[in-house]
């Protein structure tokens, strides 16, 4: 059960950050979607897709993403289970900054 | 998805709206003058019989129609073809099946529909009063002055609609239109005169 996603997803200019984000929330088992385009190119934007939901079907989201002629670059958060466990930080992480 | 809302994304995505404007005022225009020169051709030549003119109308009509509808497909689809495959480069991946291709192979044939279809729609209008005058509603020499007005009107209204699309003075993109109209129909008359 998966309950939180963040993609980094490559997608054309059209159709825009508004009917790709409606299209994601559309789908069964997605409550919330927020998309932020972090770099903009002469054909292609990159984007932040956080999908929250309380059955996220994977499958379903990249289908959707790719008839939406957007390719997905990775997935960098996946939160599953019965709640979500949100990123701690741990001594190790601030021990491997320095 | 309902299939007026997959037309709407479409249409929003290929931006054919103001491609699909432009082409369906510049055939309609074209469908008007050519049913205008065939009308004045057969008011010079004082012809007898409607089906002159509703024959060889219908049959430029048929011409416009297949010549814009293929045309207009063919052009269309080679731009499009040509925008996707510098897309697909840029996002190293197919796009033929995805929302970006299919709405690039819908503006093409829309694009064609249009362009088919506005000569038609203006011709038809021109020749209806020959439709009528052969079936006796009024004589012939009526039915090329209501044509000829008709083709006139349709003119001056494409010319009013670019007017308003381009938020300038309506009646002056009207006249413009009109005056070339005007220009096919006194060349036609002094044509007559001389013969």
């Amino acid at each position: 059960m998966i309950k939180r996603l963040v993609l980094d997803v490559l997608k054309p200019h059209k159709p825009s950050v508004v009917e790709v984000s409606e299209a994601l929330s559309h789908l069964e088992g997605v409550e919330g979607v927020n998309v932020i385009i972090y770099e903009i190119d002469q054909q292609v934007e990159n984007a932040k897709i956080v999908i929250a939901g309380n059955s996220i079907d994977f499958e379903s989201i990249k289908k959707m993403l790719e008839e939406m002629g957007a390719t997905i670059h990775s997935v960098d958060e996946v939160a599953a289970g019965k709640r979500v466990v949100e990123e701690v930080r741990t001594p190790q992480d601030r021990s491997a900054r320095m | 998805m309902k299939f007026l809302e997959k037309i709407r994304r479409y249409i929003k995505i290929s931006e054919v709206a103001p491609i699909s404007r432009r082409y369906f005022i510049m055939n309609a225009f074209d469908g008007a003058t050519t049913i205008l020169g065939i009308v004045i051709g057969a008011y010079v030549v004082e012809i007898t019989n409607e089906f002159w003119v509703i024959w060889s109308g219908l049959g430029a009509t048929l011409a416009m129609g297949l010549s814009g509808f293929a045309g207009a497909y063919m052009t269309e689809e080679a731009e499009r073809e040509k925008k996707l495959n510098a897309l697909e480069k840029s996002m190293l991946t197919e796009l033929t099946n995805s929302v970006v291709g299919k709405a690039g192979r819908f503006a093409s044939l829309w694009a064609g529909i249009i362009d088919g279809v506005s000569p038609a729609f203006a011709a038809l209008i021109c020749l209806a009063p020959f439709f009528l005058s052969s079936h006796d509603v009024f004589s012939i020499n009526f039915a090329i002055q209501l044509s000829v007005a008709m083709a006139l009107s349709i003119m001056f209204l494409l010319g009013v609609f670019l007017g308003k699309i381009s938020n300038r003075n309506m009646f002056f993109h009207g006249a413009k239109m009109l005056l070339v109209g005007l220009v096919i129909t006194f060349i036609f008359l002094l044509l007559k005169m001389t013969q």
